[in-house]
């Protein structure tokens, strides 16, 4: 237990604390003395709260020992490029470690720890939803500052935004574990920025939390103004917290795109990059640059909360559908960082478990760089009934219509891929076979969102909550479920249990079919988002039942792969070799994967997913004596 | 056009370029006063901005040390000069949502500045841009002196562009009634856009004026030499970054639109 | 060849039990709720389509992924690869064209729908609308009325001109398909030519705060006859109605108090007007005030002056009213009991 308490991780917590004292503390006695208020309904002011959650991230991360080789440098004084390890064991994963394999864990643990708060939340919101009326989130009822229905808009927006951090701590995870190992690299470009990128999102989903105590903030995880303009301080933490988060994703993908530019074993040509290289670097593109914006459109209100600078403020001659242009500059290409790597792991698998190879690579790798660059072009599809210039909807109509064209490549090519393969169904394939079936309904009723007209009826109606459960959970969750009990044995030299496995896989599955089809359903017929109740003339209410009886049992498989996982990791039927008899590199040697990855590089040699070419190889070790000369 | 050349061709190519950009600006600036041409304003600034890209700031270096063993100082900088020119292009998607709000909310109009004291903090930072450049070739060539007698130079004009505009500029700006209200129905929040945009860019310049002072202090200890001196090499790119950002700033707060207010 | 000739058959079966199985939840021809609008015929048209090409494209995948699941399983003790097969570029290129042309039509037909959803009759009668947490208010400048319920003639195209006081909301109508954002600071257009009689809901679409979900007000299509009598009515009703308390429940239509305050007891977002004068109020620092006209008046020009017990403060937005109309407002709140 003491040593739990002197961890980085617990040390960053402590001051973290003190940083958010000392800066609110500062900005109440700068008020006390300018004779301004110090107090408010949560204690502190509003801009006492911005600060101090401000100094508390500063102070976690100087607290938490993230920087201190870079104020070294800053001395002039030289620090070795690796450490060795000081912890063993857990401490290892509560400690900063410049490790990129430790770090893809703390990311992918981090991940599933607010997958679950997430998934928490929704399924409090649920309970509520699965009867019209209020039943215990009612009028009367009052929890940090919220009556029900305040408190319904929090949890779902938290629900929102809480799972897309997770989704970008996983995606971040399975990217930072993997890449290196399939690139042959000893680390990434930049060991301490990847460190700092991980340690960053830590504080950062304080904050989100924070958001909820502190009066919560019902503006969905749009945060549009000017409703999130006039709410509660709450939606100040929630706006740092996405902010902070954005740079752990930006520096993350930077750290991502030049590590694959620049750290690529001998013979390594673009064109033989494992596939899922290409599905990174696309992914970061995007993560490195858009955004940037949602973190200045939440600036901006903060700024306009703060200080009263009016942006967004109509009544000041600012313009609240500018607003939604720089959040869906990001939110939109976002997306499109939540499927990417998911599609680059569907896409990695499906050779291993069908014994063939990847049908169209090529075109599998361009058609990820081509969504991601038409994904900068469609963003105001979420904006078709904004009020926005009537005439500049078309182009993005047809814009987004195109993005079905690159996707649907991938489709066509992993059925080709598919078929007259010798196909077995271990857990990690019935995720991907899952992921496909699962996005590609999400995909299909992407078009019907995307054309103006229908879009009219559609918008913020559960058509569109089920649209995007299918294409995050086809995208994301599956894939990610897949990769982990894919790349379990590289990390830990033991698998997950099968059985276990496959209950997760049949209980979430046809949950998952029941929860979102009823969202379309309802979307349909007239049922509104981000709504606590529903009229129940309408005639919701078995429907809901359902849908919250289906995210139950959802949460439950979560809850049964929760503890496969962990129990796995000490308990599991050990698997040191080549367990799914892959071509990748990391698994041409022992699991689990040594600490500074290779002892001896290995050099391309031939296609990665030759399956089924006899004598064909894909990476060839070079002897030590080449190493040694090297040294 | 590589690093090679000699140390005087290059101090001597420094100085050209500082001629052209001074003379572009000049030219901006008598544009704008006489005649309304977005146009041509926006086409000097591209020219401004390849010219400090290319020869203050090389982006050509970019292509340099892709060879080599993965262990050498040559290619571990060239993976860090990759890093750098990486979160540059992240950065510049702020200013870019910056100058989209600006061009949203205020359209052609600009609001009541100084015009001296802009064309005033512009010229300065140039100057410092000028003398950064001098500072690292000669850190380049292994002349340290050189180095730290120019930095002083630049961090000097760098904190008089800082002083320009955070404790001049704002106030004056203030006095027009920019802040009074950050924005009335008439103006548009006008007041709001001016110190956004310059504060973001004003706390560039202060990250810039720190890292300045750290590698000049690093210098005063002896850590770089002629072949090793990448922090040198960054901190010059990211000043010249911060002067880039202006570039663009500048004539989209100073001189574009009709004035209002 | 033989895979292909199933799988191709197979293709088109489930197909076309996909698009069955969608007609028989009701969702293939039609967007569920019952076409009310004009415009809506024209987007259940285009949606009908893309619901064919979900239902075809949806198999086209599915199908010869499960059929490769089956009939290409690896067999036990097998430990072989399968074919090597790396690609074919007339295959990706076929891949690519296709959805390319379905994109063009798909595109074609959007634009289509858009323009009969657009399309302007130059008659059309003139609504102001006016979105306030958490209710709309409807005003017909031609009449001078104002109602919070908002009839409207059938077979007639009406233009509503848009205005929110406060934050986003969004006029939806689910029966009518259109939905339109309300905005603050701009007005926002809405055109719609109702073509079934009946009574249908406006269900704000946009979250706007704590009530968001109760943000519905009637939306009545009457026959011409009907609609005209209504008008008459409503005009009778104005013009009896200029008694103080009359123009006290005018002002609480219009300034959308009604979107919080019930008349008749029942509980909304802020505490109910049924019996409130004269009442003894309790507050939420726990003292307790009676609620004379003093005590009204300084509520509504600044609700939080005084926290009434169990409801936040911050909810109610600050009103500028001339003292004359809140008189007429008390006059009002006190006949409610
Ligand atoms: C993981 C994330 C993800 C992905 C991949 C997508 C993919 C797509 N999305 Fe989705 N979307 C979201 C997540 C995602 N979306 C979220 C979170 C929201 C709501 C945000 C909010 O408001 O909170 C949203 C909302 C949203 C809207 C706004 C709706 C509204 O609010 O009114 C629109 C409108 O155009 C849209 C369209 C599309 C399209 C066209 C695709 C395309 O990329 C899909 C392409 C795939 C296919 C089409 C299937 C395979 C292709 C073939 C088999 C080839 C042949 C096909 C054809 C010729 C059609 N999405
Ligand atoms: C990764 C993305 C992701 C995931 C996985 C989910 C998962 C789920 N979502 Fe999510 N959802 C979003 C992203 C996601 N959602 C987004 C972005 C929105 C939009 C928000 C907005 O409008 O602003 C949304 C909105 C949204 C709504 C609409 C709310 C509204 O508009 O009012 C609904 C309603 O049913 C819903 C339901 C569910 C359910 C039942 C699950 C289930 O799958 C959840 C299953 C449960 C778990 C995964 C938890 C299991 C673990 C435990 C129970 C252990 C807990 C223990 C501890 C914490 C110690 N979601
Ligand atoms: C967005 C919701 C909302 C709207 C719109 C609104 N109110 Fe209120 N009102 C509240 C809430 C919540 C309270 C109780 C909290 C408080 O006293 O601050 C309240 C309190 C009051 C009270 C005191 C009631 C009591 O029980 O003591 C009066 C009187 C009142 N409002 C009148 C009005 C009038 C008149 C209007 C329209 C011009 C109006 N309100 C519009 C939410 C609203
Ligand atoms: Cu108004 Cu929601
Ligand atoms: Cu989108």
């Amino acid at each position: 237990m003491k040593k739990f308490f002197s961890t980085a991780l617990m040390r960053g917590l402590f001051w973290q604390l003190i940083g958010t004292l000392v800066g609110a503390g500062l900005v109440t006695g700068i008020r006390a003395i300018m004779g301004l208020s110090t107090t408010d309904t949560f204690f502190f002011t509003e801009p006492a709260w911005v600060l101090g959650a401000f100094f508390g991230v500063l102070f976690f991360l100087a607290g938490n020992g993230s920087v201190t080789d870079w104020f070294k440098w800053a001395r002039g004084i030289e620090t070795p490029e690796h450490h060795e390890e000081h912890y063993s064991g857990w401490e290892k994963y509560f400690n900063v470690s410049l490790d990129h394999k430790v770090i893809g864990i703390q990311y992918t643990v981090t991940a599933l720890l607010l997958i679950s708060i997430g998934g928490l939340f929704a399924l409090i919101f649920r309970t509520e939803l699965a009867e019209s009326g209020l039943q215990f989130l009612t009028l009367d009822m009052k929890l940090f500052g919220q009556n029900g229905p305040q408190l319904y808009n929090t949890l779902m927006s938290l629900h929102g935004m809480i799972m897309i951090v997770s989704i970008l701590l996983g995606v971040a995870g399975i990217i930072n574990y993997v890449v290196p190992l399939l690139l042959g690299a000893q680390d990434m470009a930049f060991p301490r920025l990847n460190a700092f990128s991980y340690w960053i999102a830590v504080p950062a989903a304080v904050l989100l939390l924070m958001s909820l105590v502190l009066g919560g903030f019902g503006t969905g995880w749009t945060g549009y103004p000017p409703l999130s303009a006039r709410a509660p301080v709450g939606v100040q933490m929630f706006f740092l917290g996405v902010w902070t988060a954005g740079w752990s994703s930006i520096l993350g993908a930077l750290n991502v795109i030049a590590t694959v530019i620049r750290m690529r074993s001998k013979g390594m040509t673009a064109m033989r990059m494992p596939i899922f290289v290409w599905a990174a670097v696309a992914t970061s593109i995007i993560a490195m640059t858009a955004t940037q914006l949602i973190g200045l459109s939440f600036q901006l209100v903060m700024f306009q909360r703060l200080l009263g600078m009016g942006f967004f403020d109509p009544a000041k001659g600012g313009n609240p559908v500018l607003f939604q242009h720089l959040f869906w500059f990001y939110s939109h290409p976002a997306v499109y960082v939540f499927v990417l790597p998911g599609l680059g792991v569907i896409s990695e698998l499906l050779p291993v478990f069908a014994r063939k190879p990847l049908f169209g690579y090529r075109w599998i790798a361009m058609s990820s760089m081509g969504i991601a660059l038409v994904g900068f072009l469609v963003w105001a599809h979420h904006m078709f009934t904004s009020g926005m210039n009537e005439y500049l909807r078309v182009p993005f109509m047809y814009s987004t219509l195109l993005v079905a064209i690159p996707t649907g490549v991938k489709f066509f090519s992993w059925v080709a891929t598919i078929w007259k393969g010798k196909l077995s169904f271990e857990t990690p394939m019935l995720f991907v076979v899952g992921a496909i079936v699962v996005f590609l309904m999400g995909g299909l009723t992407g078009p019907p969102n995307a054309t103006i007209s229908v879009d009219l009826h559609l918008h913020d109606t559960y058509f569109i909550v089920g649209h995007f459960h299918d294409t995050i959970f086809g995208g994301f969750v599956f894939p990610f479920f897949a990769a982990l009990y894919y790349w379990f044995p590289k990390a830990t030299g033991r698998r997950m249990n099968e059985t276990l496995g496959k209950i997760h896989f049949w209980l979430m599955t046809p949950s998952f079919f029941v929860l979102t089809l009823g969202m379309m359903d309802v979307g349909l017929l007239g049922m509104r988002r981000r709504i606590v109740d529903y009229d129940p003339a309408l005639g919701f209410d078995n429907v809901h039942l359902v849908m919250t009886i289906a995210g139950y049992l959802i949460g439950l498989s979560v809850m049964i792969f929760i503890y496969n996982f962990f129990n796995s990791i000490k308990k599991g039927e050990k698997a040191e070799g080549n367990v799914w008899n892959s071509r990748s590199p990391e698994w041409q040697v022992p699991s689990p994967m040594p600490t500074h990855n290779y002892d001896q590089p290995f050099e391309v040699v031939g296609e990665p997913y030759d399956y089924g070419l006899p004598g064909s190889k894909y990476v060839e070790f070079i002897v030590p004596a080449a190493k040694s000369k090297h040294k | 056009m590589s690093h090679t050349q000699d140390k005087s061709s290059a101090l001597a190519q420094g100085v050209v370029i500082f001629v052209y950009l001074a003379l572009l600006t000049a030219l901006e600036y008598f544009v704008a006063v006489t005649f309304d041409a977005v146009s041509i304003l926006v086409v000097i600034a591209v020219i401004k901005l390849a010219l400090v890209m290319y020869y203050y700031m090389h982006i050509y270096k970019l292509n340099e040390g892709a060879e080599g063993d993965q262990h050498s100082y040559e290619y571990k900088t060239g993976t860090m000069r990759l890093g750098l020119w990486l979160f540059l292009l992240s950065d510049a998607f702020v200013f870019a949502g910056l100058l989209t709000t600006r061009i949203n909310l205020l359209g052609l109009t600009r609001p009541h500045l100084n015009q001296l004291l802009g064309l005033g903090v512009t010229s300065v930072l140039l100057l410092s841009s000028f003398f950064m450049n001098r500072g690292e070739t000669a850190m380049a060539h292994g002349d340290k002196k050189g180095f730290m007698n120019n930095t002083i130079i630049t961090f000097v004009l760098g904190l008089g562009f800082l002083f320009g505009v955070v404790l001049v500029e704002w106030p004056l700006a203030a006095k027009e009634g920019l802040v009074a209200s950050f924005g009335d129905p008439a103006n548009g929040p006008m007041g709001a856009v001016f110190y956004m945009m310059t504060g973001m860019h004003a706390f560039h310049v202060l990250t810039g004026l720190i890292f300045l002072a750290v590698v000049w202090n690093n210098a005063r200890k002896g850590v770089y030499s002629a072949e090793k001196h990448w922090g040198v090499e960054a901190a010059a790119v990211y000043w010249h970054f911060v002067d880039l950002v202006w570039i663009i700033f500048y004539p989209a707060l100073y001189l574009i639109g009709k004035l209002i207010g | 060849m033989g895979h292909f000739v199933i799988v191709g058959i197979l293709v088109i079966v489930m197909a076309i039990l996909t698009y069955m199985g969608l007609d028989l939840a009701g969702v293939a021809t039609q967007m569920h709720p019952v076409e009310a609008s004009l415009q809506s015929l024209s987007i259940d048209w285009l949606w009908h389509w893309q619901i064919v090409a979900i239902s075809f494209l949806f198999s086209l995948i599915v199908v010869p992924m499960a059929y490769s699941m089956i009939v290409f399983r690896r067999r036990k003790g097998d430990t072989s690869d399968g074919e090597h097969f790396e690609g074919n570029t007339t295959l990706e290129i076929v891949w690519t064209v296709i959805p390319l042309f379905a994109v063009l039509v798909l595109a074609y037909m959007g634009s289509y729908s858009l323009g009969e959803t657009r399309r302007v009759d130059p008659n059309a009668i003139t609504i102001k609308v006016k979105a306030q947490q958490f209710s709309w208010t409807f005003e017909y400048p031609e009449y001078g009325i104002v109602s919070n319920e908002l009839h409207l003639p059938v077979d007639q195209q009406v233009v509503l001109k848009m205005e929110s006081s406060d934050v986003i909301h969004s006029f939806w109508v689910p029966e009518f398909r259109v939905k339109q954002d309300v905005v603050p600071g701009r007005v926002t257009e809405y055109r719609i030519t109702p073509i079934l009689v009946g009574n249908y809901k406006v269900r704000c679409a946009e979250l706007c705060g704590a009530s968001h979900a109760y943000m519905e007000n009637g939306v009545i299509v009457d026959t011409k006859s009907d609609y005209d009598a209504w008008i008459t009515e409503q005009q009778a009703a104005a013009l009896a109605n200029q008694t103080p308390e009359g123009k006290g429940q005018a002002l609480t239509v219009k300034n959308g108090c009604i979107g919080c305050h019930s008349v008749d007891g029942s509980k909304m977002t802020g505490p109910t007007w049924f019996g409130l004068a004269g009442s003894t109020v309790e507050l939420a620092d726990g003292t307790t005030v009676v609620a004379d006209d003093a005590y009204l008046s300084e509520s509504i020009l600044n609700s939080k002056a005084k926290e009434v017990a169990g409801f936040s403060p911050t909810v109610m937005p600050p009103y500028s009213l001339t003292p004359e109309e809140i008189a007429n407002i008390i006059a009002y709140i006190k006949t409610l009991k």
